[in-house]
């Protein structure tokens, strides 16, 4: 009888979960809904309805175009960069003797803690001055910088647990450094690789700041179209829907698809810090 | 010849880290020291005719005397410490909740992490027009259904709409790194403290609590550091809004650097806005110590 009540008490808290997890995600799961629906449909709310993927050729023939164009340009080099520049990087604090490698590490995550804000004006002076505002070059260079750190600060922590054994193991059969790098270090530590690599995709992806400033017409990127699209085309819910879809889904699928690597990457990285 | 060096197949050459060092440090230390440089001067960019005059501490002086800094200031302390304060009470809820099996417990925390993923723009407009609407939004409905008037969130409450908003976003990162921290914790030790006749209350305040302490402290922080950052979402909702209502410190740098043109200015303000932080994360990183001594103990 009592063990009975316990398992009617654990449903009623895991049906209670279930609720809370729906009722959470409900903004999304309405933009989601909505963006099938046809203009006329979108008012009342309704769960039951013909899904139609009318709002989305609209909008794909729009001039959505060359802000997607400027957003996946633009995330990708910068995520390539970043990957390029700081692994090598992380891979020099680890394992080189480098005089106070731990200030160096210290110096690169700080920059991370320094508001936008704190950079916006000169950077957006320089670039004027170098005729570079309002291009991909200048959101490219800014977004690396931002990225560096968060690639040294996450392949770390993978860095430092590959055992010094294995390094010595391929001195000894002679293995030369290079091959060593490319054919045992970067294998083993592909989880911290791909987590850094989807964290910055995401942040730059989703990045509204500097994508604001630095940019007028040609380099805008979608987070931009995203703030600007209710006051330049109107009420138009279901087509807001459909952009807002669009916008989210790229990093909503990375993000799924990495949260246990990308949290062992964030807690590693500060929790044994 | 170094011996160490012989035994592991590793490049020393101190040239890798140099790209990163270079990179990082032109695009941001170039510019924080052009900050605090800028801030030092009088230039209004749309009035040429003025010129760029060194004025000193004169910018500072103009800002503190300026009443709107104030409440631009209380916006961001009600803003970071409201937001942290629900973060880490719905996230910690969420994450006792989820640290269980069940069938579907990880469609349930995909479902929860989402808003995380969410670019700022897309939560500010989603929640604006569909959410918050007091007319076709979910809120007019809601009244609609309830014969209540609806509320007017954006007009009456700017700054509660963007604490709400800013929650919504910034829970699942600390519901994450909090069950992180659960699922670390042995459990044994939950084991021995129900055979001891502990409680649930007991067991979470005594035995949780200490053991992911450093979980705890790394949500808060870092969710500080970026609470801190909030601007697209006061951007596509308030526009830092009615008057300076839900401005908090960043909003009102961009405002004064790209609204009113006034460089100097706006540098003195991006200063005080880093000092503010490094003042609060320093604050917040004492008291935690202190209490995770009083913990230990």
């Amino acid at each position: 009888m009592i063990r009975y009540s316990k398992k009617i008490k654990q449903s009623i808290i895991i049906i209670f979960i279930y609720l809370l997890g729906i009722l959470y995600f409900f903004p999304i799961l309405y933009t989601f809904l909505t963006s099938f629906k046809t203009e006329a449909n979108v008012v009342p709310p309704s769960i039951f309805f013909i899904p139609t993927l009318e709002s989305y050729s609209i909008v794909l023939k729009s001039k959505i175009w060359p802000y997607v164009e400027n957003s996946v340009i633009v995330t990708t080099v910068t995520a390539l960069l970043a990957l390029v520049m700081g692994i090598p990087a992380s891979y020099n604090l680890v394992f080189s003797k480098i005089k106070k490698s731990q200030n160096i590490l210290f110096w690169f995550i700080s920059t991370n803690l320094l508001p936008p804000v704190a950079i916006a004006i000169p950077l957006f002076l320089i670039f004027n001055y170098l005729n570079l505002l309002d291009s991909r070059v200048a959101l490219i260079i800014v977004y690396t910088a931002i990225s560096i750190p968060i690639v040294v600060w996450m392949t770390r922590s993978f860095l430092v647990e590959i055992p010094r054994d294995i390094l010595e193991a391929a001195s000894i059969d002679g293995c030369t450094k290079l091959r060593t790098f490319f054919y045992i270090i970067l294998p083993l530590i592909k989880m911290g690789i791909t987590s850094s690599a989807l964290l910055v995709i995401i942040f730059t992806w989703n990045d509204f700041f500097f994508a604001l400033n630095l940019t007028y017409v040609n380099a805008q990127t979608l987070p931009v179209y995203m703030a600007t699209f209710m006051t330049k085309q109107g009420f138009f819910w279901a087509q807001l829907s459909a952009i807002s879809t669009i916008c989210m889904l790229p990093p909503l699928i990375l993000g799924w698809i990495s949260q246990k690597a990308l949290v062992r990457g964030l807690t590693m990285g500060a929790v044994k810090g | 010849m170094n011996k160490t060096k012989a035994k592991l197949s590793v490049l020393h050459e101190r040239k890798l880290i140099l790209p990163a060092v270079v990179v990082v440090a032109i695009v941001t230390q170039v510019p924080f020291i052009l900050t605090l440089v800028l801030s030092l001067f009088k230039w209004m960019v749309l009035r040429p005719d003025l010129g760029t005059k060194f004025v000193f501490f004169r910018n500072f002086i103009r800002i503190f005397s300026d009443s709107n800094f104030y409440t631009v200031l209380l916006n961001t302390f009600i803003l970071t410490i409201a937001s942290l304060t629900l973060c880490m009470i719905i996230g910690m809820v969420f994450a006792l909740l989820l640290d269980r099996n069940f069938p579907g417990v990880n469609i349930v925390r995909t479902l929860i992490i989402a808003p995380f993923f969410v670019m700022d723009t897309a939560i500010a407009v989603i929640w604006k027009n569909m959410i918050l609407e007091p007319t076709v939004g979910f809120v007019g409905y809601f009244a609609l259904w309830t014969h209540t008037k609806p509320i007017h969130f954006l007009g009456n409450y700017p700054l509660l709409t963007i604490i709400i908003l800013v929650v919504w976003q910034w829970t699942p990162f600390f519901f994450l790194v909090l069950l992180a921290g659960l699922q670390g914790i042995s459990k044994d030790f939950i084991d021995v403290a129900k055979v001891d006749g502990a409680n649930w209350f007991q067991t979470f305040i005594h035995i949780k609590i200490p053991l992911i302490i450093r979980h705890v402290e790394v949500a808060i922080m870092l969710g500080l550091i970026f609470i801190l950052k909030v601007f697209g979402l006061i951007f596509a909702t308030t526009s830092g809004g009615p008057g300076h209502a839900s401005t908090n410190l960043p909003f009102f740098v961009y405002k004064t650097a790209f609204w009113a043109w006034d460089v100097g200015e706006a540098a003195a303000l991006a200063i005080i806005t880093i000092v503010f932080v490094l003042f609060v994360a320093m604050m917040l990183f004492k008291f935690l110590k202190r209490r995770f001594v009083e913990v230990e103990l």
